[in-house]
């Protein structure tokens, strides 16, 4: 009989409270891989940024407009490679309660510049800047309505209206993109700023905001610190920051959502922690007999907290085990009806990877005490007791 | 019998120390699920009472059609003419009728506890705006004049955010304004946010003739349902007026929703890893006293106050675990004040609010842990063999 087998045969040698300890682990487990995932999804924005792209917004907030004409200025500061525009629209498909992300791009530089997070290809992008009404839909967001290459489908903005009052605009799908990184969704369309502009009954020549490629990352604070410069003391003053910062601070606006995530998934740990230590500190010393035969059988000190302590990590892996994999089924049957709010949700290697940390951590946590109090046993003493 | 319940019970009780550490680990589990619920059940309440109290059933909104926000409304200045005399509206004393077309934007502010930027709603308001809403009271400074560019600031947003303090002057594009008096509004969402006249906002912001919201007093119960039809039956309205009540129950419900669906089955989940613990330290408990039990079943005690002694002993510890889990949430949250981004896309400012029900909620989620992690153990202990519980 090697070690691991006498490790497993003592786990379980009480059924019901080896269960009973898995469910508690298993059970904290889920909890940090769900809101792990919750949380890194929250921050995906950030991970996906690329060093060298800035946001050019109003200073006044994110929300007010800029005028049209920044396009071209900004396009002239030198340090900027590329330069793009967006503005919102606030859509929905049908019902108001389908929100749906669409934003109105200019055609040609706007998937330039997006082209590292999404494939576009070539036939996609030659019929978006030939169709006025084109719009262009992510792979996700043409699955969920069942939309495909072709179709005319209207789109509803909760925020602007046409000329003839009409909330709703239709467009023709010219083209489904995939993903190029695993941290973004593809819950989105774009349509076209220069139709939307046209069209809409108020807000005429302004934009959203401007996204711009740097000619290398070192330049970004030069860059941006000549761009709120040119528009100091005009009507409409901006704010260029990178997009990472940019996403950062409209996360936080939400809410501290790590420290939530801190909290509960640490007051579930603490939990565990009593409830584990506790129980083995028992389980070990109704053994303390059979411990003290192990030693006269010529087990070593050193075996034998080795043996209490493979018991304990052993248990937390399974428990843990489970409880990422309940985890990773949970975030999965959640995210396709939340990829509108929190994109990409999902257990990936990375949370994987800490959980696996924790457990061998809580393992030897847990296993601490009742692993020294076995290797400290004498023989005459563990005898002479129970 | 009662009298050999209350023996054993006893008994139960006094030995807990002897069961130091495992009946330990029992409270503190119970007492952190406890807090985990507690701790997002006050935010959520929070949150709807801050909300709740902003909407009167007296004042009607007006909205663009779909709109659902203030912030994407849009209303014309035709529309707020065909407003102002619309039936059911009450009227001031000087015998204009009690309407306020809003304009309603977003500024940025630096939130104190992050440091980073926040978006704050500054919002345009009538002549009767004011009037309009409930505990209205400038705390500090004074009501800005109308036709200047000065604001008012609300409590909370002042205590979240920073960059408007009283006499501070903000430049919003080429305009500058002064913050020149603070404002409470009985603890509403008004606190978070900035006011200025109307039609100051409108053109420093060159909104000229763009409204986003009316509100409008009502005159009588009757009033609301007339106004609708009115809006509904004039081809140049078809807006959407709602109760201000009804508006902002309809804003919290969202973000409401969403904390009680977190709340909830984390609270749950959790209640399920205590109860493991639970049994545990209740099984071990009924295995060390075997000899005890096994004792006074010799000498001619039934196993029903063993059964009861040892639901007894698992119903106090968790019942202490729920209590202190509640003072402690109470402790820490109550009152604690948070802010998150609302249905306007702008920052709502709220505390933490634990109330009695709440509690009530906590303590019956550590009891039912306590119940039912001690009634296996329990029932363990009522058939415990005599002659095998002798034996040690």
């Amino acid at each position: 009989m090697n070690d691991g087998v006498l490790i497993a045969k003592n786990l379980f040698r009480k059924k019901l409270r080896a269960i009973l300890m898995i469910v508690s682990i298993l059970i904290a487990f889920a909890i940090f891989g769900v809101l792990a995932a919750f949380e890194r999804a929250f921050n995906a924005g950030q991970e996906v940024s690329e060093d060298d792209r800035l946001v050019v917004v109003n200073k006044i907030n994110f929300t007010q407009p800029l005028p049209i004409s920044y396009f071209n200025r900004i396009a002239a500061v030198p340090g900027v490679r590329q330069v793009t525009y967006a503005n919102w629209f606030g859509g929905y498909y049908q019902d108001p309660k389908n929100f749906t992300i669409v934003m109105a791009v200019e055609p040609a530089t706007y998937l330039d510049i997006t082209a590292s997070d999404f494939a576009y290809d070539g036939a996609m992008r030659e019929r978006f800047e030939r169709t006025r009404t084109g719009a262009l839909v992510g792979r996700q967001l043409a699955a969920k309505w069942g939309w495909k290459v072709g179709d005319r489908i209207p789109i509803s903005s909760s925020i602007f209206q046409q000329k003839d009052g009409s909330h709703s605009w239709e467009v023709e799908i010219v083209g489904v993109f995939d993903k190029n990184k695993p941290q973004v969704d593809t819950n989105f369309m774009l349509i076209r700023w220069d139709y939307f502009d046209e069209t809409r009954s108020f807000g005429k020549d302004t934009i959203g905001w401007l996204i711009l490629k740097t000619d290398s990352p070192a330049i970004n604070d030069r860059v941006s610190e000549t761009i709120d410069k040119m528009f100091e003391n005009s009507f409409y003053e901006t704010a260029t920051d990178t997009e990472k910062a940019f996403n950062k601070a409209f996360m936080a606006q939400l809410g501290n959502v790590a420290l939530i995530v801190t909290l509960v998934v640490g007051a579930a740990f603490v939990t565990i922690l009593m409830i584990v230590g506790n129980t083995m500190v028992m389980a070990v010393r109704e053994r303390t007999r059979e411990i003290a035969v192990l030693k006269t059988l010529g087990f070593s000190g050193a075996r034998v907290l080795r043996l209490v302590l493979g018991e304990t990590l052993l248990l937390a892996l399974i428990g843990g085990g489970i409880g990422i994999a309940i985890a990773a089924a949970i975030t999965a049957s959640m995210r396709d009806s939340l990829s509108t709010f929190v994109p990409n949700l999902e257990v990936g290697p990375g949370i994987v990877l800490s959980a696996v940390g924790l457990m061998v951590a809580l393992g030897l946590a847990t296993g601490l005490v009742p692993a020294w109090n076995a290797f400290r046993l004498k023989i005459a003493d563990g005898m002479g007791r129970g | 019998m009662l009298k050999q319940i209350a023996a054993v019970t006893r008994i139960n009780l006094r030995s807990i120390p002897q069961r130091f550490w495992p009946s330990l680990s029992t409270v503190v589990a119970v007492a952190l699920v406890v807090m985990v619920l507690l701790s997002f059940l006050a935010m959520s309440a929070g949150f709807r009472q801050t909300l709740a109290s902003s909407g009167a059933e007296d004042v009607a909104i007006a909205l663009r059609a779909g709109a659902q926000a203030e912030i994407n409304s849009a209303i014309t200045r035709d529309q707020v003419r065909l407003l102002e005399d619309a039936p059911g509206i009450a009227r001031g004393p000087d015998g204009k009728p009690l309407v306020s077309a809003e304009l309603y934007l977003i500024v940025d502010g630096i939130k104190r506890s992050t440091g980073t930027k926040a978006n704050l709603p500054l919002r345009g308001i009538g002549e009767a705006g004011p009037a309009l809403r409930k505990g209205v009271h400038v705390v500090a400074g004074r009501m800005f004049a109308p036709g200047s560019n000065e604001v008012v600031v609300g409590k909370s947003l002042l205590a979240e955010f920073s960059g408007f303090g009283l006499g501070r002057t903000v430049k919003f594009g080429t305009a500058r304004w002064t913050v020149v008096g603070v404002f409470e509004a009985d603890g509403s969402v008004f606190e978070s946010e900035i006011w200025g006249d109307l039609p100051v906002v409108q053109s420093l912001f060159n909104r000229n003739n763009t409204f986003q919201t009316v509100r409008m007093k009502l005159d009588g119960p009757g009033a609301l349902a007339a106004l609708k039809a009115y809006s509904d039956h004039d081809p140049r309205l078809k807006l959407e007026v709602k109760s201000e009540k009804e508006y902002f129950s309809e804003q919290s419900s969202q973000t409401n929703d969403l904390i009680q669906k977190l709340g909830w089955p984390l609270a749950i989940a959790m209640a399920f890893g205590a109860l493991a613990g639970a049994l545990n330290t209740m099984y071990s408990s009924v295995a060390s006293r075997a000899v005890e039990i096994a004792t006074l079943r010799a000498i001619g005690f039934s196993g029903f106050p063993a059964f009861v002694g040892t639901l007894a002993e698992s119903l106090v510890l968790a019942g202490i675990g729920g209590a202190i889990g509640a003072v402690a949430t109470w402790l820490v949250f109550d009152g604690f004040t948070a802010s998150t981004l609302g249905a306007n896309f702008a920052q709502v400012v709220f505390s933490f609010r634990l109330t009695p029900a709440t509690i009530g909620q906590g303590v019956v989620l550590a009891l039912v842990v306590g119940l039912v992690g001690g009634l296996l153990p329990a029932i363990r202990a009522a058939r415990m063999p005599i002659v095998k519980g002798l034996q040690g």
